[in-house]
């Protein structure tokens, strides 16, 4: 499921024309991205309508940065991922919002991710360079960088997952994020 | 050196960076073109574990609410413009990015009808433009009444603390050359006359906004703290 040139050529023209102010090509994008979109928002926020949230926040910071987008930043995608990626990690992160939810539903959604969002993402993965890369990592390793990127995990939390001191989770992370550098250079 | 900026950007990309080192990443891309590609290069490794995710029905259903919230405004930055790779949401301390889910036609209808109320209740001369200033969650938190002479009157509607040692600063956008303009400081959320400096007349959709400073506001003369509130300003009569 590798984007073919075309379509990353078809996305990066959707943002210039969203930096046109043309909102069809917003529309577009949301055709085109927004399941996936919310599927990567569902996995981390494990509820629908804070996944919901976090895609509309994305679709207008999209628009409003759009102007912002430049061939140095990477692939479209990429970029449009990050914002996502990063409204979901804030929402995840804002105490207030989560001291809204009783104790229950916070200890549902911590399992939820804990347990199925990082082995979600690793079946899911099928073939490719990075699920090759990612097999030759020791599992913990592995685990912990699935941790991080799919469920949105701090270090703290997947040394407690992982039940090991937080030097060790931070150098089970760096290790594996080397090897994969390598591995995929 | 290239190998701390790639192992920098990968923990970047999967959120593992504390908030120092996030800002002064985010600070740092803005110069810093090696780290900008390394940035890029770390977001291309990962994000085949997005792509492979199972689509979710129902996306374009959200459309309604984004084309809502698509306001041609210009929003007043609290930091510096984010560099040219990093997502918007560089924003210390985290805090959700201001959306309105009240279309700015409703705004507006809301500063109209306002506007006739307070008119009929004061002898004041009649201000020139009416802002509702709405919470990130489309709450309405204050009322400006612009009065066009550097006067601008503030009430609030809704209950707003502020942290101790703080104040509250109201700024307003006449245009993006002259860019954010400080109204005055508000210690408390009870209703004042604000003396400010002399613009040009207020135009209708002009942006106001309540920022948290620090005591004795702003020191940069733009702000800096996080938005109480913003809107946009309804043309009086």
């Amino acid at each position: 499921m590798t984007p073919t040139t075309d379509g990353a050529d078809a996305m990066r023209s959707a943002i210039e024309a969203c930096a046109r102010q043309d909102q069809s090509a917003l529309k577009h994008i949301l055709e085109v991205e927004g399941g996936r979109l919310l599927g990567v928002a569902q996995r981390m926020l494990r509820r629908r309508d804070l996944a919901e949230e976090a895609v509309q926040d994305t679709f207008v910071q999209i628009w409003r940065k759009a102007h912002q987008f430049s061939a140095e930043s990477g692939s479209a995608r990429a970029w449009i991922y990050a914002i996502l990626r990063n409204r979901c990690l804030t929402i995840l992160r804002d105490g207030q919002r989560l001291s809204t939810m009783g104790a229950e539903d916070l200890a549902a959604i911590q399992d939820a991710r804990q347990y199925l969002a990082a082995s979600e993402a690793w079946r899911g993965l099928g073939g490719g360079a990075l699920r090759d890369c990612l097999a030759q990592l020791d599992q913990p390793a592995r685990q912990s960088i699935l941790l991080a990127y799919v469920a949105g995990f701090t270090h703290g939390e997947i040394a407690v997952i992982q039940k090991v001191p937080l030097g060790t989770a931070k150098s089970w992370v760096r290790r594996g994020l080397a090897a994969l550098r390598g591995c995929l250079s | 050196m290239t190998d701390d900026l790639d192992l920098m950007a990968d923990e970047y990309v999967l959120g593992l960076l504390d908030e120092l080192a996030e800002r002064r990443f985010e600070k740092r891309l803005a110069t810093d073109s090696a780290l900008r590609d390394s940035l890029a290069r770390s977001r291309e490794r990962f994000l085949a574990l997005d792509l492979t995710v199972p689509e979710q029905i129902g996306a374009v259903t959200l459309w309604p609410g984004i084309e809502a919230s698509l306001t041609p405004e210009v929003a007043i930055a609290a930091e510096p413009e984010p560099p040219v790779v990093a997502p918007p949401e560089a924003e210390a301390p985290r805090r959700r990015p201001l959306r309105s889910y009240l279309p700015a036609g409703a705004a507006a209808a809301a500063g109209l009808v306002v506007g006739a109320f307070i008119a009929s209740q004061t002898l004041q001369p009649d201000p020139v433009v009416i802002a509702v200033l709405l919470s990130d969650q489309g709450v309405p938190q204050a009322v400006v009444e612009d009065f066009g002479n550097e006067n601008a009157r503030v009430r609030f509607v809704a209950d707003v603390a502020v942290p101790e040692g703080q104040v509250m600063e109201v700024w307003t956008l006449p245009s993006l050359e002259m860019g954010p303009v400080s109204l005055g400081l508000l210690e408390a959320a009870a209703p004042r006359t604000l003396d400010g400096p002399e613009l040009p007349r207020p135009l209708a959709g002009q942006l106001y906004e309540i920022t948290i400073e620090q005591e004795g506001g702003s020191p940069t003369g733009r702000p800096t703290g996080p938005i109480l509130a913003k809107g946009f300003a309804a043309l009086q009569g």
